[in-house]
């Protein structure tokens, strides 16, 4: 399976600087792997503009994304930082370039595909192994569509609680989701995804980190780089999920004061409106006090070992 | 939903179609001014329409959006695409309604909704297209945006063409250097090999990447990006005049006006 000679079962713990580098990435290379993350994912995204779209009925067979190229690089380089670049460079190559814009609804995507990219990546301790490859593939594609879909039956169910609404139309519509997830899975997951994944991540372990002036990761390591405190982390990523979901509900919000009930508005008063704005603004403090929290901790590091 | 109209169209198209977006600015009227007073300006429209339900505070808005992209000198290509989107959406909208069951008052709930969406969308071509990518993200980098952001917006902008053009050539090789095979059922052996040869393309387009992406990132170490002073180097450019003012201050009375007009004048 692996073409070095490094055995892949995990050896214990790694400490300190193996092969005579550091284990932290500096400033600059972390630039780097966002950047080239985002470079990829933009060119992965504009490949897919030119792929036409197949719709059998009302189910979309299309593939929605390239999940492996993402995939690659959180397996490879540091997963935060090449999560972060991957849906962000989405926005601005494709949709900020072709004027497709759609504001709110891109922060729900981006927050929706870091949180899946970066679990992926964290999940995947041995670049060679395809077996964690093949399960990384899989599960950034549920827990995005997963994500969505929940938003969806939200936004019916929503609906459907206090409106006089059409019969048998929740089954309806339970059943159109099933199915456009399961199709997700296979097209975006396993022929997109895994399939590729296993061939191309194992070929680019090892080659691709010398041209970034990286170490290539060893089996067993603990990711490179990795995430401020991990209990913090995934509080804070729970939070950035609920935020996700406020920013896909402002959106139905607006549908329900028209389509479904008007009276809603009446009720709650316009009032109401701000407590998603409110959410949302708690969020950006948030992600600004961990940015801070992670850049103090990260100083303290770097003068650690300044100090040795 | 308005991205489907553009995939029957042809990969030389769309890298035509970025290039031009990325630098043909057409001089309108936000090509001349500050990119933050043009920054602000956008946010000031792509937030104010969820604020209302008023149908004709918001077709007012429509109107202040659409006269702005005309001002903007938006060109007729991305346009176009706009249009043909937004009818569709409406179309899909009309046709929803009408399928499950909804009357008169879903389809103006729906064309509402969709007047919101327009608003904001032509708000965001008008602002971006006129902004050259350079102050762009100079304009995101005086507000406090991240660097990153800020330099991945001119990265993308430059960057973006010359890689899809390595793209193409890559595919191109390989597809010149594999044998032609059988079509197969609804051209599914023609589909497959399509496949292959996209996701094979990615393994070159990655090692060319990271090692553009080292040099890109080292050369700007050297030019200061990492250090502080790279921020008040570029803002320094900046100058707020009479037409930015001018412009926000009239955005505002017609936005205000628009809201008046709402609480006035009752439709239907």
């Amino acid at each position: 399976m692996s073409q070095t000679t490094v055995p892949d079962e995990r050896a214990g713990r790694l400490r300190g600087a193996a092969a005579g580098l550091p284990r932290n990435l500096t400033g600059s290379q972390k630039l780097m792997v966002f950047v080239l993350s985002m470079a990829l994912s933009g060119v992965a995204n504009l490949v897919l503009e030119i792929v036409p779209d197949v719709t059998i009925g009302p189910v979309d067979v299309s593939v929605s994304y390239f999940v492996f190229v993402p995939l690659t690089l959180v397996a490879l380089l540091n997963p935060f930082w090449a999560a972060l670049g991957a849906p962000i460079g989405e926005v601005i190559f494709v949709d900020l370039l072709m004027g497709d814009f759609s504001g709110l609804a891109e922060v729900e995507g981006v927050i929706q595909m870091f949180l899946a990219l970066y679990i992926a990546g964290s999940l995947i301790r041995n670049p060679r192994n395809r077996i964690q490859i093949a399960i990384a593939a899989v599960t950034v594609v549920v827990i995005d569509k997963a994500l969505s879909a929940i938003v969806d039956l939200s936004k019916v169910w929503i609906g459907v609680e206090d409106a006089e609404y059409v019969e048998g139309l929740p089954e309806s519509i339970l059943l159109l989701e099933g199915i456009g997830f399961g199709v997700d899975i296979l097209i975006s997951g396993v022929l997109f995804g895994v399939i590729p994944a296993i061939w191309l991540i194992p070929a680019l372990h090892g080659r691709i980190e010398p041209l970034l002036g990286m170490r290539p990761r060893v089996p067993g390591e603990p990711i490179q780089g990795s995430a401020p405190r991990t209990g913090l982390f995934v509080a804070v990523a729970l939070a950035l999920a609920v935020a996700s979901f406020l920013f896909a509900f402002l959106e139905v919000w607006e549908v329900e004061f028209g389509v479904f009930e008007p009276e809603w508005l009446d009720t709650y008063g316009p009032g109401f409106i701000w407590v998603g704005i409110g959410a949302a603004a708690i969020a950006f403090l948030v992600g600004v006090a961990l940015v801070q929290l992670s850049r103090r901790s990260r100083d303290r590091e770097d003068a650690d070992t300044t100090r040795d | 939903m308005s991205r489907k109209q553009r995939d029957v169209l042809s990969v030389e198209w769309v890298k035509l179609e970025l290039i031009r977006t990325a630098y043909a600015t057409r001089g309108g009227l936000f090509a001349r001014m500050d990119p933050r007073m043009v920054l602000a300006w956008y946010l000031l429209l792509a937030i104010v329409p969820w604020f209302t339900h008023n149908l004709v505070t918001v077709i007012g808005l429509f109107v202040i959006t659409a006269a702005s992209a005309a001002l903007a000198r938006v060109g007729p290509l991305v346009l176009g695409l706009f249009i043909i989107g937004f009818v569709g959406d409406f179309f899909w909208a009309f046709a929803a309604a009408w399928l499950f069951g909804g009357d008169a008052g879903t389809a103006l709930a729906l064309v509402e909704l969709n007047l919101k969406l327009a608003t904001v969308s032509l708000a965001s071509i008008a602002a971006f297209v006129s902004l050259d990518p350079e102050s762009l993200s100079t304009g995101l980098l005086a507000w406090r945006a991240p660097e990153l952001l800020a330099f991945g917006v001119s990265y993308g902008y430059r960057m973006m063409p010359i890689l899809f053009e390595e793209f193409g050539v890559v595919f191109t090789g390989l597809r010149l250097r594999s044998a032609p095979g059988p079509r197969g059922f609804l051209g599914w052996r023609a589909l497959l090999r399509w496949g292959t040869w996209a996701v094979q393309a990615f393994y070159p387009i990655f090692l060319n990447t990271a090692k553009s992406v080292r040099t890109t990132v080292e050369s700007l170490e050297t030019r200061g990006f990492t250090a502080n002073q790279g921020r008040e180097l570029r803002i320094s450019q900046l100058r707020i005049g009479v037409l930015d003012v001018a412009v926000v201050a009239v955005t505002v009375v017609a936005v205000v006006g628009a809201f008046e007009l709402g609480a006035v004048v009752t439709l239907g």
